[in-house]
């Protein structure tokens, strides 16, 4: 990997508000990714976990505060900007569209055409190819690309947007609530597809509430509470006991 | 991830997975039990089947608006009133004596102008568009009202736009008995054609099943959910105009109330035609076996000496049972 002993972070979010109306959702919130670096963001509901990842993907715009990528200042008004940084998300809910095909989810808003003159119409034999040859390279097998995802478990949809980003050259991945709906089983799976993306180089947020599936792939914990940072911690620094305290508050710093 | 590649599925299942399965199914029992009940088989013969088919292009026109729209979870209840305002624009400038084209032009984009009203209503304030043209149908019938006059159009004359529109097949009529079909039909066959293409062969297709199926992942993955929602009303408005250049084009008379209905008669024929009411599925040519189910009932209703009223009612319960059939087969695929 070119990044191997580059020690500027992936990402660096600087003293980051969001307000909706008078709520302040984010106070001043520094946040930090490195490269190759799994990070576990936890907080409890409404902590603002999802709000700071929104301002990062260019959902919701942060009111104030700056975001630097590799260490140069950017901004991210729109998905489509964070997407072309190299900010992918796979959201729970907000992933995939279930009636959809795998090969049709996998390219939503990249999809691949041919064109004649000014008419230009999807490929599909060839966004069905790649789809099952992305997936394929990373461990996943699917039975045919134009399954509906309707049809998949929760696993396999999180391991279809992540061989999505991955494929699309994410820098980072993050991924909200991954584990949440998903047997033991099928949790497994996701924690594994998250170990082989660092190991293909990528940086990855782990958005969760459940500090058990995080523990086991996380390398730092950043938790978040009321919408203000409590604090970053090393694997090493920190239990699951700990961990589980400072996200409720039984617990400062 | 040691999954076995299953092989792929049998081919009755992957035509229950279809979108257009469970219309096809309906059309084919309408067919065989109107075959059967309408009386001296006068069910499938060439006179029976060309008024089914021309009963059912204006309907069909406006029927591919309304089925994109409600794939991309929107509603537009004003396009029958933009059927009133499209054959209006186009049947008082070919009556007095404007440009063909110019008629034709007008009756189209004015009726698009309105979709695209509705849809940045829709988008700017939020309110479902269901509310939103319930609102603007009234609004839009009245303005035809207060800039008509009120008055009724009517002619006798001629024009060759009109035969473009929607004349009879004269040649064909000659060729094969009883063949009495229209221009029209070409006219709905050429948008069935050009918006499923649209719709399952493009990136705007894509995105508008995207929009309706799950607006937040289409957002995510950089859609412009409203720029698809607001085309959609566009079309549903252009093709609602078409239809009413084609009705002018037929009967040559046009009133204020023309076409007053006819956007829930094209909600119908998109349901039974397999589109779901909650967005995110349908299909153009589903919506064509819709419409043709319809006209159908309609024709056999009244070929089985039903009195004609009773077709409401059989209407009313085709909707119900093809609701629930296709709701049902989905779930079974």
């Amino acid at each position: 990997m070119s990044n191997s002993g580059n020690d500027t972070p992936v990402v660096r979010m600087e003293s980051i508000v969001r307000r909706f109306g008078t709520i302040t959702a984010l106070n001043n919130v520094n946040f930090v990714v490195n490269q190759r670096e799994v990070v576990g963001l936890l907080g409890d509901n409404g902590a603002g976990k999802s709000t700071l990842i929104k301002v990062l993907t260019g959902v919701y715009p942060p009111t104030s505060g700056k975001i630097y990528m590799d260490g140069k200042l950017v901004e991210i008004p729109t998905p489509r900007e964070a997407r072309a940084l190299g900010i992918e998300t796979c959201y729970q809910d907000l992933a995939l569209v279930p009636l959809m095909s795998i090969s049709r989810n996998f390219f939503l808003g990249r999809e691949l055409t041919r064109s004649l003159g000014p008419i230009k119409w999807l490929n599909i034999p060839e966004m069905d190819a790649q789809a099952r040859e992305a997936l394929k390279d990373i461990g996943i097998h699917i039975r045919s690309p134009r399954e509906k995802v309707g049809r998949l478990s929760g696993g396999e949809r999180q391991s279809i947007a992540i061989g999505r980003a991955r494929h699309f050259g994410a820098r980072l991945l993050i991924l909200d609530e991954p584990t949440s709906a998903l047997s033991v089983g099928e949790t497994h799976k996701v924690l594994t597809y998250t170990l082989n993306a660092k190991e293909r180089g990528l940086s990855v947020i782990f958005i969760t509430h459940n500090v058990g599936h995080v523990y086991q792939v996380a390398d730092r914990f950043v938790i978040i509470r009321r919408g203000e940072l409590v604090g970053s911690y090393a694997k090493d620094e920190v239990s699951e006991k700990d961990i589980a305290d400072l996200i409720t508050g039984e617990r400062e710093k | 991830m040691t999954k076995a590649t299953a092989k792929s599925k049998p081919a009755p299942r992957r035509f229950l997975e279809s979108p257009i399965a469970g219309p096809l199914i309906t059309l084919v029992a309408v067919t065989i039990f109107l075959t059967i009940f309408v009386p001296n088989n006068t069910f499938l013969t060439m006179r029976t089947m060309s008024g089914i088919v021309n009963a059912a292009t204006l309907t069909g026109i406006v029927t591919i608006g309304i089925t994109l729209l409600m794939i991309c979870d929107e509603f537009d209840l004003s396009a029958g009133a933009l059927v009133a305002v499209g054959a209006f624009l186009y049947g008082g400038i070919t009556m007095n004596g404007g440009s063909p084209l110019l008629a034709v032009l007008a009756g189209l984009l004015v009726p698009g102008l309105l979709g695209a009203l509705n849809g940045f209503l829709r988008i700017r304030t939020g309110i479902p568009s269901f509310i939103v043209t319930l609102g603007t149908q009234a609004i839009y019938r009245a303005a035809l009202y207060v800039l008509s006059g009120g008055i009724m159009l009517q002619t006798v004359t001629e024009l060759p736009v009109y035969k473009v529109f929607n004349g009879r097949l004269v040649g064909l009529a000659n060729a094969i008995p009883d063949a009495n079909f229209r221009t029209s039909l070409f006219w709905l066959l050429g948008m069935v054609v050009l918006f499923q293409f649209i719709l399952v062969r493009t990136r705007f297709g894509n995105h508008i099943f995207a929009a309706g199926g799950n607006p937040g992942a289409a957002k995510a993955t950089g859609v412009n959910v409203n720029r698809i929602k607001l085309m959609g009303f566009i079309i549903s408005g252009l093709l609602a105009g078409l239809a009413g250049v084609m009705l002018f084009s037929q009967y040559k008379t046009a009133r204020i109330a023309t076409a007053t209905g006819e956007e829930l008669n094209a909600i119908a024929a998109a349901v039974v035609g397999g589109t779901l009411l909650t967005g995110g599925s349908g299909s153009v040519v589903g919506a064509l076996l819709g419409v043709l189910i319809i006209s159908m009932l309609r024709t056999g209703v009244v070929l089985m000496g039903l009195p004609s009223d009773n077709f409401v009612a059989v209407v009313g319960v085709t909707i119900v049972l093809a609701a629930v059939f296709n709701y049902w087969i989905r779930r079974k695929a």
